[in-house]
């Protein structure tokens, strides 16, 4: 089965994610629309700062078993089986923020929303963009990522290339694999930059 | 951030403070909030020229290669750094131009309160331009020096005219690679051309022409905005000055003049000495009008009248947080369209005085020369007005002196009258060579940090440091220029400096007086009768930020000067670029760029070109 996968060390930071992101959850899936639209789309990924100013997306894991799912006391958090999908439901949320606190990964937010009932204030997070998934599409962060940060495969087949970029770099002979120079000559700058502050 | 983190000035400290507890938004707090920063556009590998786009290129390889027109990322990455370059040409040429209009309505007699106050320099840069100066008057030749330089804007020349100031042999270099500056205003508008789509799409002629544009700026547009400054308002002569918030005064009017062109403040300037402003002054309890620089306006009056400067451009912002400000007028650049909103917390008055820059939260006064003198009393005479709306005022330092105004003609000066005893200092090795630190602040660098350590690490090995813009008032806040900070230097320098009275770092103005460096530069290779790039010169832009910097830096290398840049351009996205600004420009203009945010490896860098450069000269050399 095909979910999202994060490879943090390709996060350029441009955050287009979290633009399609609230895009694909607003009335008009519209851009420049969505913007206009009240309540106002927001993104269910986010794109957290590393040490070094380098990007991370930060997104729902679907854990399972889920802690926001077992620290929700009006059972509004359930799994979807067919995609492995944690699912708040807007109108039994409370907005008690149990599951903020439960969450390890700190990606639920508390804002009205489309899918809840009006002026209703609910936690909001990933859902997989299981409506895009019925209409045959992949998700809309996977779709805008262009430097391959946010895949849509199976995890098997993510881990089998991560196994084989480790393992050639534990052969003897190996030289450390860069994936792009220029990419690793700008965070070598902005490491430096960071080291400075200290000094 | 800790404060500490954001810089190493104590005024800053003491100021974030302040506005941390009124509730401002500062630099640091926007900074903060962008991050991370996209990295495309860092790479350099964001296109916005046209609509077939906006493309990206993806660094890992797998995504995107080419936008939508087949550019592919070395194409990208070139067009958008020599977009920077054009914007910074453009900015530094049209501050030039403003001044050309000046000289034109000064000869027209339509400029009242202006005046040829450098008749000399008049006189010597008019026969630059081959004009006839016997017999006449100041200003029928300034009438025709001003419309000589506005032929330099066009596109009827082979080669402007102040190029000749650069050494034969530099000029030969420019020619034979194709990058002799024609026209100011033509090169910038060729490099729009360019990158325009489906028109240069050769990363490496791209670059070429970007070198002559950035040409264009420093032997033509700043040049020029510098030499009419000089005319205009008086070439600058060493006098003393204080730096730093503290020069702030809480018993009397302060007025601040922030931007960068003389233009208005020497209007702001001669109103404030203004015998009944004065008297108005004390009559509403203030015991008098004092006037303060930021940024580059500021230097420029430091330069010429030893006006105290409050900050540089982190500073600005902290300056209206001390509650002291009465009116800030601002000209252009590097003016923080935030400043409208942070004034709006205290009684500041905010004035914007260029037809061409506008802000939000200032009210709009605009300056021409014909009616700039009238409006600099009439603005001053409001400042003194709002003295009594002041609040609470926390001017939380004491100001620290320093020396200004070493223009190439105080320097010869100071020299004797010729350059001979510097060349004779450093062929004896006293002094190993000289370096501009240049440049901006830059939140991605602990503001004064890199400029401060940079330039005690280079003239405690005995390497001459002048200085321009926001780095110059670092190295001023930090007390470098003051004659007894020679106990920074090391034993050459030292004795060189102690004995003409000079401090170790040399104040040499604004950021379009970087020109300064080229004719100094020129003066120094003329005297060894060799190229500005044999010469152990260095430069170092290491908290740059805007785009006039990168044409600097530029014009800088073109004319043969290695120079060390603090934050990375935007041009990882192509190592092919990387390579020829860093590696390969060595064999076409003699001096290459470097990367490196650390100071403390950036002074390792130039000492070492430094030493190199003497070796290939026959002098005696040191281990760096």
């Amino acid at each position: 089965m095909k979910q999202v996968i994060v490879h943090p060390e390709r996060c350029v930071g441009c955050m287009q994610c979290m633009a399609a992101c609230a895009t694909a959850h607003s009335r008009s899936k519209n851009l420049f629309l969505a913007t206009l639209e009240r309540p106002l789309p927001k993104p269910r990924v986010h794109v957290g700062v590393g040490l070094y100013a380098e990007g991370f997306p930060n997104r729902c894991r679907h854990c399972d078993p889920a802690p926001c799912m077992r620290a929700c006391l009006p059972g509004a958090i359930s799994r979807e089986p067919k995609t492995n999908t944690v699912l708040i439901d807007p109108d039994r949320c409370i907005n008690c923020a149990s599951c903020a606190m439960a969450c390890p990964f700190g990606v639920i937010r508390y804002h009205p929303d489309l899918s809840a009932p009006k002026d209703k204030t609910v936690a909001v997070k990933c859902d997989n963009c299981l409506e895009r998934q019925e209409q045959g599409l992949i998700p809309a962060c996977v779709e805008v990522c262009k430097s391959g940060a946010l895949t849509f495969e199976d995890p098997a087949q993510a881990m089998k290339r991560k196994t084989d970029e480790v393992s050639r770099t534990m052969s003897v002979q190996a030289q450390a694999i860069s994936l792009s120079p220029g990419f690793d000559l700008l965070n070598a700058m902005k490491q430096r930059q960071t080291a400075m502050r200290a000094a | 951030m800790d404060h500490k983190d954001k810089t190493i000035t104590e005024d800053g400290w003491l100021l974030l403070k302040k506005a941390e507890q009124d509730g401002i938004e500062t630099v640091w707090d926007r900074y903060g909030a962008q991050l991370p920063q996209c990295g495309y556009c860092e790479m350099g590998l964001s296109c916005r020229v046209c609509a077939m786009g906006p493309c990206r290129v993806d660094p890992f390889g797998e995504g995107p290669q080419r936008g939508v027109c087949g550019a592919d990322g070395d194409i990208i990455v070139a067009r958008n750094l020599c977009r920077m370059i054009a914007a910074g040409a453009a900015a530094h040429s049209d501050h030039g131009r403003d001044l050309v209009e000046v000289l034109a309505q000064v000869a027209e007699g339509k400029a009242p309160g202006y005046a040829i106050r450098d008749p000399e320099k008049l006189r010597n840069v008019s026969k630059e331009y081959g004009l006839a100066t016997e017999g006449k008057e100041d200003r029928s030749l300034a009438g025709e020096l001003a419309k000589a330089m506005e032929e330099e804007y066009g596109t009827r020349k082979r080669c402007l005219t102040l190029v000749n100031r650069a050494p034969a042999k530099r000029r030969q270099v420019w020619e034979k690679t194709g990058i002799l500056p024609r026209g100011i205003d033509r090169e910038t508008s060729e490099t729009m051309h360019r990158t325009h789509m489906g028109v240069d799409n050769g990363w490496q002629s791209l670059l070429l022409h970007g070198m002559r544009n950035a040409l264009s700026d420093g032997w033509g547009g700043s040049m020029i905005a510098t030499e009419v400054s000089d005319i205009l308002f008086g070439t600058p002569q060493p006098s003393a000055n204080s730096v730093n918030v503290g020069v702030l005064k809480e018993d009397e009017v302060n007025i601040i003049v922030h931007g960068h062109n003389p233009v208005v403040s020497e209007m702001i300037l001669l109103a404030c000495g203004s015998p009944e402003l004065q008297q108005l002054a004390r009559e509403k309890g203030a015991k008098g009008i004092n006037l303060a620089g930021l940024c580059c306006t500021g230097n420029e009056l430091l330069m010429r009248h030893g006006i105290p400067m409050a900050g540089n451009h982190l500073m600005t912002e902290l300056v209206i947080a001390t509650g002291a400000v009465e009116m800030m007028l601002v000209d252009y650049q590097c003016i923080m369209p935030s400043l409208g909103t942070v004034a709006s917390c205290y009684h500041t008055q905010m004035i914007s005085t260029s037809d061409k820059a506008r802000f939000p939260g200032m009210v709009h006064h605009e300056f021409h020369p014909e009616n700039a003198q009238e409006k600099a009393k009439e603005l001053v005479s409001q400042a003194i007005e709002n003295f009594q709306n002041r609040g609470h005022v926390y001017i939380p330092v004491a100001p620290v002196p320093s020396l200004g105004g070493f223009s190439v003609e105080a320097i010869v000066k100071a020299l004797g009258g010729t350059p001979a005893p510097l060349v004779e200092a450093i062929k004896a090795g006293k002094i190993r060579g000289a370096a501009g630190v240049v440049g901006c602040n830059n939140p991605k660098i602990k503001h004064d940090y890199a400029h401060v350590t940079l330039t005690k690490r280079l003239i405690e090995n005995d390497i001459l440091v002048v200085d321009t813009g926001c780095a110059a008032i670092a190295n001023a806040k930090a007390g470098f220029k003051v004659a007894e900070s020679i106990r920074y230097a090391g034993p050459g320098l030292k004795e060189v400096c102690g004995s003409l009275v000079v401090p170790p770092v040399l104040h040499m103005g604004s950021c379009v007086d970087n020109v300064r460096i080229l004719v100094l530069a020129s003066a120094l290779a003329d005297a060894l009768g060799t190229d500005i790039s044999d010469l152990p010169l260095a430069g170092a832009a290491p908290e740059w930020y805007s785009e006039k910097a990168v044409s600097i830096g530029t014009y800088c290398v073109a004319s043969g000067i290695y120079t060390v840049l603090g934050p990375m351009p935007p041009i990882t996205g192509s190592m092919n670029v990387v390579k020829l600004l860093t590696e390969g420009l060595e064999g076409v203009v003699g001096a290459t760029f470097a990367v490196e945010p650390d100071p403390e490896k950036a002074a390792l860098l130039i000492r070492s070109h430094i030493e190199k450069k003497r070796k290939g000269l026959g002098l005696d050399t040191r281990e760096v």
